[in-house]
């Protein structure tokens, strides 16, 4: 009992659980009750969609020790490109839609199968597609910003209110919720977390780690995709500066939210539950007026202790023999080389 | 016919030579389209200074992948580092040179903190200078927000003007005035370069740095302090950001939040076309500034065909993409060829139990 206690205690998404109710009764008292009015509430959820979203789709990248620095890009060029169909070229505004979630599946594909054909470090890969995709992006919008108005059904989604929380929200949890059941059950995820815990290993278990790491980046820009989708649902429009901010807010919610870095594990919860911490932060910055820039601060600096104490913490030896190169003298064994073909063997 | 192939490859690997190539037939190319490329005062003059800036920007990744690792981080690090020196000058009054120092002393402490925690706490260097980033993407502003009104600061200190913003044809020996279009500060990129070459062609803890990142199971073997070396690069890296930004601010007279914003994607692509190797063990100064010059060239000539900056965007990114291409085909080869060596010489065993990192 007071083992399942002790467990209960350390577990990561009970400490994030806490934090969010610890925040709410401060928010609340300091507030007066307001904060927990419907109005407030509404917007609080409102709000809190699309940073779940984008914190998922980081996960799925570094669920295989990949990052995905064009979330932003990605979900920004697609967001335009169907507000640009829809507005200009008489696009249905459902077929619109689905065209974002399209163009962020083939983008996070793209990203994919260059990382896996240059082999070349998927940061530095979404880096160079983040600069492209944020230009052409600049280059379809130009200065203007494309109205809501234009797609009235989608916009519809976007008011929708089951149950008083903002029908977005619901379909971040639902997504959340699919995820989960689909890192739990699915053999494709399952390829995905053993290739990003050791490709080696998931290699010798006849796992393509090629196809995890398209996958992975596929997923992640399919739900870069349905981010886009909420901002044509929730926003008044479209301009240039959508996905601008983000890199930070999608970083935080999976490490806060406790995915190892290295590779191989995902938090689905917690990830939700720290995007909920980051927008409490938000909310507190806007009731105590402070500068919006203290936020990012703030919340870079909790990533940035999170990884430095995570890692001290969690620090075993088996992690860090496991994270070396095969020895010099060791064969280069097809596999490996298969792997990391640039390895010193 | 080993001595003949050896040549062919470091002739074929040494990309410094097509990238001066490539440079020269663009600056003919753009200048006889367009005879304005060649006005002193409004293309090569703001060219050059855009170039020794990206220079030492360049360097800052540089010394960083020259260890196998990278800094996310430069531009942020150019921020803190532009904000402390206008924070001293501001507020003390200092001499330009103490500014100078006290600005390479914040971006060298925030680059010294990303490498004790790479080095000792053993976090992936992208993670840490992501996250020092973003803590400095928020702090930079919030700072100056606080200390300045207008969200920034303007620096009246004597020399900084003359610094950032005068040209050779300014300094004059008798009647002789230098030729027109050479911003000064070049020269401080320049002796960035020099230094910076000196380090890794001269010094001990150069070739020890080399060392790590070629191999950090072997520096350690041959009793080079890896993680000491490890912080060394990023402080080093956090000192030459730091001064590109202080450059940045010398040279448009005013220093706000929004210095080292576009300094992440021209990091790398300098060194990376200058053919320093993403995995480690190998730079080039000369590589590094060829490559920034090349990407500099391009945009400022894309600039006079009246191309936008979303069009850059799209072109520096496409670049990157196929420099990388190169780079992997590069160390590919690097690769076979030590598997090669290796395989005649068959080395010792190695000992699990020494290493420590």
């Amino acid at each position: 009992m007071s083992a399942r206690f002790a467990r209960l205690a350390r577990d990561q998404n009970t400490i994030l659980a806490a934090v969010i109710i610890a925040g709410v009764i401060v928010l609340t008292i300091s507030s007066s009750g307001g904060f927990l009015s419907p109005i407030s509430i509404e917007t609080f959820f409102q709000f809190l969609a699309i940073p779940i979203v984008i914190g998922l789709a980081q996960m799925a990248a570094l669920a295989v020790n990949q990052m995905n620095l064009a979330v932003g890009a990605i979900g920004g060029f697609a967001a335009c490109s169907a507000g640009v169909l829809i507005a200009d070229f008489g696009v249905p505004p459902w077929l619109g839609g689905l065209i974002a979630i399209l163009i962020g599946l083939a983008a996070g594909v793209l990203n994919g199968l260059i990382v896996v054909l240059t082999q070349i470090n998927g940061f530095i890969v979404t880096l160079a597609t983040m600069t492209i995709l944020s230009g052409a992006q600049y280059a379809i919008v130009g200065t203007r910003t494309i109205t809501s108005a234009s797609w009235p059904e989608i916009a519809a989604i976007g008011t929708a209110r089951p149950l008083g929380i903002p029908l977005i929200f619901w379909i971040a949890v639902g997504i959340a919720i699919l995820l989960s059941v689909a890192y739990r059950q699915t053999l494709l995820a399952r390829n995905m977390l053993a290739s990003g815990g050791n490709p080696l290993a998931a290699t010798l278990s006849g796992i393509s780690n090629s196809r995890s790491l398209v996958t992975a980046h596929g997923l992640s820009g399919l739900l870069c995709g349905v981010a886009a989708f909420l901002v044509l649902a929730s926003l008044p429009g479209v301009n240039k500066s959508i996905g601008e901010d983000w890199l930070l807010s999608s970083f935080a919610a999976p490490i806060i939210g406790g995915v190892s870095l290295t590779g191989g594990t995902v938090a689905v919860l917690g990830t939700v539950l720290a995007a909920t911490i980051v927008r409490l932060v938000d909310s507190a910055r806007a009731q105590f007026q402070l500068e919006p820039s203290w936020v990012n601060f703030v919340i870079g600096a909790v990533v940035l202790g999170t990884v430095a104490l995570d890692r001290v913490r969690t620090r075993r030896p088996a992690t860090r023999q496991r994270s070396r190169r095969t020895p010099p003298d060791a064969p280069p064994t097809a596999a490996s080389r298969a792997i990391d073909p640039g390895a010193p063997a | 016919m080993t001595r003949g192939s050896n040549r062919l490859t470091s002739v074929l690997s040494d990309n410094r030579v097509g990238l001066l190539l490539l440079i020269v037939v663009l600056v003919v190319l753009i200048g006889s389209l367009k005879p304005m490329f060649f006005s002193p005062a409004f293309v090569i003059g703001p060219m050059l200074t855009s170039i020794a800036i990206f220079t030492v920007v360049g360097l800052a990744q540089m010394v960083v992948l020259s260890v196998g690792q990278m800094n996310l981080a430069v531009g942020g690090m150019a921020a803190i580092g532009a904000m402390g020196s206008a924070m001293v000058f501001q507020a003390f009054d200092v001499p330009l040179i103490v500014g100078i120092a006290i600005g390479l002393v914040f971006g060298g402490a925030v680059g010294a903190l990303c490498g004790v925690l790479i080095a000792y706490a053993g976090v992936n260097s992208f993670v840490v200078t992501l996250a020092m980033s973003f803590a400095l993407l928020g702090l930079v502003p919030a700072v100056y927000s606080w200390v300045s009104t207008g969200n920034a600061i303007t620096v009246q200190t004597p020399g900084l003007a003359e610094l950032g913003r005068s040209k050779l044809s300014d300094l004059c020996i008798g009647d002789t005035c230098g030729p027109d279009g050479i911003p000064l500060i070049l020269f401080v990129a320049v002796a960035a370069m020099i230094v910076i070459g000196l380090l890794y062609s001269k010094s001990r803890i150069g070739r020890e740095i080399l060392l790590t990142g070629s191999n950090d199971r072997a520096a350690l073997l041959s009793a080079i302090p890896v993680p000491r070396r490890i912080i060394t690069v990023h402080t080093l890296s956090g000192m030459l950001a730091a001064l590109a930004g202080f450059m940045l601010g010398a040279s448009t007279g005013s220093f706000t939040p929004g210095i080292g914003q576009e300094f992440m994607l021209q990091s790398f692509l300098g060194p990376i076309l200058g053919g320093t190797l993403l995995a480690g063990g190998y730079v080039s100064v000369i590589g590094t500034f060829l490559g920034i010059t090349l990407t500099v060239v391009i945009r400022q000539g894309l600039l006079l065909f009246g191309v936008g900056i979303e069009g850059l965007n799209i072109l520096l990114g496409t670049i990157l993409l196929i420099a990388l291409s190169a780079d992997r085909i590069r160390s590919v080869a690097g690769a076979r060829s030590r598997l090669r060596a290796s395989r005649q010489q068959s080395p010792a065993q190695p000992k699990e139990e020494a290493v420590v990192s």
